[in-house]
């Protein structure tokens, strides 16, 4: 497997090579919350933290009034700035498949990379976990790495109740995210970050994710009770 | 910084090479599997897959358990389950924490202290059942029925029947009353089934009434998916009255905000208009229905949209143009679940939607407002007879159409002295928590030794209830059980099994076992006749005399089948490009519709009559109905055709046909008075999950939600206390200022608040697991000091009189900026007017004073003494 340290170098669209990519359709998300739960027990994650949550907005004046949500995770961008900021490599990107990851023996927990994402998708490993004993170093989406090398989906997308999030790759013209993300409007969170996101959004209009952009927040839920995150939880 | 033995770092790096060699050169994008087996991410060793059907709620969808190391370790959805197509909620995803639950109660225990006093002896099963049974001994003595039997959530099979029929008690009383009793007696003496199967998938126009599908309700996992496709990919629109902006509100192409309790008028207007502009489906009124076309229409005069509109505040335009929508888009399918039915007449409120599926002809079509499809399996012979005499808890004489039963009437009616009860068995349920009154009316009367002498309590977990027990039998969790289970969530039927994933935690032993255990001690050497009843070496064996002789199963191999497979029949595979059930030609499977126009073979017919509406007679049964020279299976009904009238409520002074009837209390509201409802979270079953700790993470504190221009009125915003008062108490809690809420208002979440349940639920940790469970490190990062406010408390008991239900959106409650002296958590109740309030709601029974008063339209009617051997179990 080779691994990528030079963030700029692109994985989509090289002959011969994989680009996965997520594409959530937000007209399919009805905001159950599975994906979270299925990703907390396929790595164990702690409380505290999430690799993918499911933020809401309440749209609208009553009795207007509408539902949003956006589910988040790591964008596996392809110019990704968490690589270009880890100074010890532990963060490296996928040559063959476009997955960011992360080296765990190699973190130092210096958190640049949780500092240079622009989605929040990085966070500290607490010290207790209740049977992997991996602590204290940083931890992030995998894109399910270790499923999708065996032929699985990711385990958010496998238990997607309204099939709402797809996988692919995006090198494979007849894959079903290269067939959304070429026939249907799809937007990225943070363009302008120059990032190359390859998270792709169906029915993501600015209500979602430009007010307040409270969205990039780690859990919107967290956000009524900081206080008491912070001082229980560092 | 950086902690990692050697061990696990070697793994790791040995892992992601082994990754990087599996994995095939060429992948094939989604078009990855979508599941059936699973891979640990830091050892990537397979793990051992066990299929199993799935327990945290009550959908029962199909799933797939995964063990590494001996630990289940992750759950999905079984690929191979027709309705539930490998796919799992939030709940289901983290059911393994109701097995490793660190305060599950793990070995017999015996109270020391009082009662309720936490004080716990660990005893031997020996002892346990020595002691229950030396109780059952001396109960069965004075009378069988004084052994009661209250559970909540049975899927035992039948085994909890049987026990109670092998005692000889009749005093069996369920949980349907607080969840959809009314729904089903809306339904069952309409068209037979106690609900319906919409098919969403293939629909254009879906009117929701008051369910919240995409969070909860039956079947929130398998009709979500279906619903999706069909609003993504049919195009169908989806409208929803709801007093509350839930998710499924929310994601609906409009919200109608209604007031609480008159959905039924609405869905009276919408077929006022229907009928009036004549977009009914004539043809198939008067063809299947007992009520002709120009019947209904004359009965559906009075129920004008501008009638509707002054009780629900929808504007008279929106019912029209919706009506005039529903009507003419084909197909279209209704949907209700607890919205309409848990109110004080909430049978008639059901009845009144379900009418809009009839009287524009959708049922049974693709796309259309379908039956459900049911399978049955079998009882291991010989069967107990049961009791002799009947229970006046199990079947009320004054509500004698609550097929249902009206359990949450039970303090009332023991404290009343209805019933003398000696022991008193509790199973998978906890009325002191999710009952109307809860701790201040359930919480007496368990604490009451003189009501109930002894509790047993059959549980994994010392929750509310079974903290009041004298007793308690340490019961299995869903992955360690042996249980046929069958659920009409698809339009295809499935039978399926729970086996055990690992074995039996500590000592606890399954549901069946328990049972069987207590009975072989009661009756050692069969002398008594009942050790006959419970002759099965395990749960297997018993569960395989249950499947033993159901044609096509045992063909297809039986039990071992579905102990590979974990349901049976597979209709084909899970396409991983469409997430649909594909046969073996590629082609997505196709449902049967029109079930009740199969026609009755010659042989049916040998030796059949025909009456003169048509209903096909043999052996004192109607097995059908002639329509049009041809003879049709019907509907599950007395006549076999749908009973717009049915006569049965008429006998009981209750309208027969469709209406609807306004809430006595809910006419002269004050301004400051606002109509309090609860409601499920989407990652909360009603008690069972604050000690999931995925699921308390996401949700552990139920903020009232109030209206903004509610809010401002009051001078509170998000995070402020209020006070909320009703007729038997109060409570403090915070409150969270929403849009998505009616004005008139304010809404408690169910599924918080818990002041027993072990240590998470009560956020109580700094102790260690008490009971034998093994602590997790993981709890140790709970970050949230707020478990919320559980509202059942200040709810008073209102029973519909026709279907028992408990009207949950009843309660009119003064909401005020919290005072001085009022703290958050503040739950005050009074035990004397729980009890007068559940004295009042008699007075709408059809025995009581106030039920000719809210029936004019039956003045004549003979009263109750007209009606002979009235009482005594309903229909079921």
């Amino acid at each position: 497997m080779s691994e990528l340290r030079i963030s700029s170098i692109e994985t989509r669209g090289v002959p011969g090579k994989k680009r996965y990519a997520m594409v959530i359709d937000l007209r399919r998300c009805i905001g159950c919350d599975a994906c979270m739960v299925a990703c907390k027990a396929e790595f164990d994650v702690p409380l505290g933290v999430f690799r993918t949550w499911v933020p809401y907005k309440v749209i609208g004046k009553y009795p207007t009034v509408r539902k949003m949500f956006l589910p988040r995770l790591c964008n596996h961008c392809d110019d990704p700035p968490c690589v270009r900021s880890c100074p010890v490599g532990a963060t490296y990107k996928v040559d063959d498949g476009g997955f960011v990851l992360q080296h765990y023996d190699r973190c130092i927990g210096c958190k640049a990379c949780m500092a240079s994402c622009p989605y929040n998708a990085r966070f500290m490993l607490p010290k207790h976990r209740t049977y992997t004993d991996i602590t204290r170093v940083v931890d992030k989406c995998t894109f399910c790495h270790h499923r999708v090398t065996q032929g699985l989906v990711p385990a958010c997308v496998q238990t997607c109740i309204g099939r709402s999030r797809i996988f692919g790759d995006m090198n494979d013209p007849s894959s079903e995210v290269a067939y959304l993300v070429n026939t249907m409007p799809t937007q990225v969170l943070r363009p302008e970050e120059g990032t190359k996101p390859h998270v792709f959004y169906i029915g993501a209009d600015r209500n979602h994710t430009e007010i307040g952009r409270k969205i990039y927040d780690p859990q919107s839920a967290i956000e009524l009770e900081r206080d008491v995150y912070n001082r229980n939880h560092s | 910084m950086f902690e990692m033995n050697r061990r696990t770092f070697l793994k790791v790096s040995t892992g992601a090479t082994a990754a990087a060699v599996a994995a095939p050169k060429v992948l094939n994008a989604m078009e990855n599997e979508l599941g059936g087996k699973d891979f640990g991410p830091v050892t990537m060793a397979e793990r051992q897959a066990v299929p199993l059907t799935c327990h945290v709620c009550n959908i029962q969808d199909g799933a797939i358990a995964y063990v590494e190391n001996g630990r289940i370790v992750k759950l999905e959805g079984n690929p191979e389950h027709v309705s539930t197509r490998g796919r799992l909620c939030a709940k289901g995803n983290s059911g393994m924490w109701y097995t490793y639950n660190p305060d599950r109660v793990m070995y017999p225990l015996k109270r020391v202290g009082a009662r309720g006093e936490g004080k716990w002896k660990r005893i031997t099963w020996d002892e346990a059942l020595a002691e229950v049974t030396s109780k059952l001994d001396a109960a069965l003595k004075k009378d069988p029925n004084s052994v009661m039997m209250k559970y909540g959530r049975d899927r035992t099979g039948g085994a909890i029947g049987r026990f109670m029929k092998t005692l000889g008690s009749n005093t069996v009383v369920n949980h349907t009353s607080v969840c959809e009793s009314s729904k089903k007696i809306g339904m069952e003496p309409t068209w037979g089934p106690d609900i319906e199967t919409p098919d969403f998938e293939n629909t254009k126009y879906i009117l929701n009434f008051g369910s919240n599908i995409m969070e909860a309700a039956y079947f929130h996992n398998p009709y979500s998916q279906r619903l999706t496709e069909g609003v993504a990919e049919n195009h169908a629109k989806l409208v929803t009255f709801d007093v509350r902006c839930s998710n499924t509100a929310g994601r609906s192409d409009e919200w109608v905000p209604v007031f609480p309790g008159t959905d039924g008028a609405v869905a009276l207007a919408l077929g006022h208009v229907i009928l009036r502009e004549d977009l009914q489906d004539t043809d198939f009124i008067d063809t299947w229905c007992n009520v002709s076309t120009a019947e209904l229409k004359k009965h559906y005069k009075a129920f004008t949209p501008e009638w509707a509109s002054k009780l629900s505040g929808v504007p008279v335009e929106t019912i029209e143009r919706i009506a005039r929508e529903f009507a003419l888009t084909k197909p279209a399918t209704t949907y209700t679940y607890r919205g309409p039915a848990k109110h004080l007449y909430g049978s008639y409120q059901e009845k009144a939607t379900m009418m809009l599926s009839i009287m524009t002809g959708n049922v049974e079509k693709r796309g259309g407002y379908c039956l459900p499809r049911g399978m049955g399996y079998d009882q291991p012979s010989p069967q107990p007879p049961g009791g002799a005499k009947p229970s006046y808890l199990s079947g009320p004489s004054e509500y004698p159409l609550a097929g249902h039963k009206v359990s949450h009437m039970t303090p009332l009616w023991i404290a009343e002295g209805k019933q003398k009860i000696n022991v008193y068995f509790t199973y998978m349920d906890n009325s002191v928590y999710t009952n109307p009154g809860a701790q201040a009316l359930w919480g007496k009367l368990y604490t009451d030794e003189k009501l109930l002498p002894y509790i047993v309590s059959i549980s994994t977990v010392i929750g509310e209830e079974t903290a009041l027990a004298d007793i308690i039998l340490p019961d299995c969790m869903y992955l360690e059980r042996w249980e046929p289970e069958s659920m009409p969530n698809s339009l295809w039927p499935w039978l399926g099994i729970r086996q055990p994933v690992i074995k039996p935690l500590g000592e606890t032993r399954e549901t069946r076992i328990i049972l069987r255990d207590i009975i072989h001690k009661l009756d050692p050497n069969g002398k008594r006749g009942m050790k006959q009843y419970w002759n099965f070496k395990d749960g297997e064996d018993y569960m395989r005399q249950q499947f033993d002789n159901i044609p096509g199963l045992k063909q297809a191999g039986g039990v071992e089948f579905l102990k590979k497979h974990g349901v049976w029949p597979i209709y084909g595979k899970l396409n991983p490009r469409t997430g649909k059930i594909s046969d073996n030609t590629g082609r997505e499977i196709q449902a049967e519709f029109g079930l009740y126009m199969k026609e009755l073979s010659a042989a049916d017919m040998a030796g059949a009559s025909v009456d003169g509406h048509g209903t096909i007679h043999k052996n004192g049964k109607a097995i059908g109905v002639r329509r049009k020279g041809k003879n049709y299976v019907g509907f599950g009904t007395g006549d076999r055709l749908i009973n717009i009238r049915v006569d049965e409520w008429a006998k009981y002074g209750f309208n027969p046909m469709p209406t609807f009837k306004q809430i006595p209390w809910h006419k002269d509201m004050k301004d400051d008075e606002l109509v309090m409802t609860t409601y499920k979270y989407n990652v909360h079953v009603q008690s069972r999950t604050a000690s999931v700790k995925w699921l308390a993470e996401i949700v552990h504190a139920n903020p009232a939600l109030m209206n903004a221009d509610t809010a401002a009125k009051i001078g509170v915003k998000t995070g402020d206390l209020v006070r909320v008062e009703s007729k038997v108490g109060h409570l403090v809690t915070k409150v969270e200022v929403t849009e998505g809420i009616h004005p008139k208002t304010v809404a408690i979440s169910t599924g918080c608040g818990h002041w027993e349940y072990g240590r998470l639920s009560t956020l109580n940790l700094k102790s260690g697991p008490e009971f034998g469970g093994t602590e997790d490190a993981d709890l140790k990062n709970v970050w949230w000091e707020d478990k919320g406010v559980h509202p059942n408390a200040i709810i008073p008991c209102v029973v519909d009189p026709i279907g028992g239900s408990q009207g949950w959106y009843d309660t009119v409650v003064k909401v005020t900026k919290a005072g001085p002296d009022d703290k958050y958590g503040d739950v005050v109740a009074s035990y004397e007017k729980h009890l007068e309030a559940a004295k009042e709601t008699m007075r709408y029974a059809y025995t009581g004073d106030l039920h000719r008063k809210m029936h004019p339209e039956m003045a004549s009617w003979g009263g109750p003494a007209s009606v002979k051997g009235g009482g005594g179990g309903g229909h079921h």
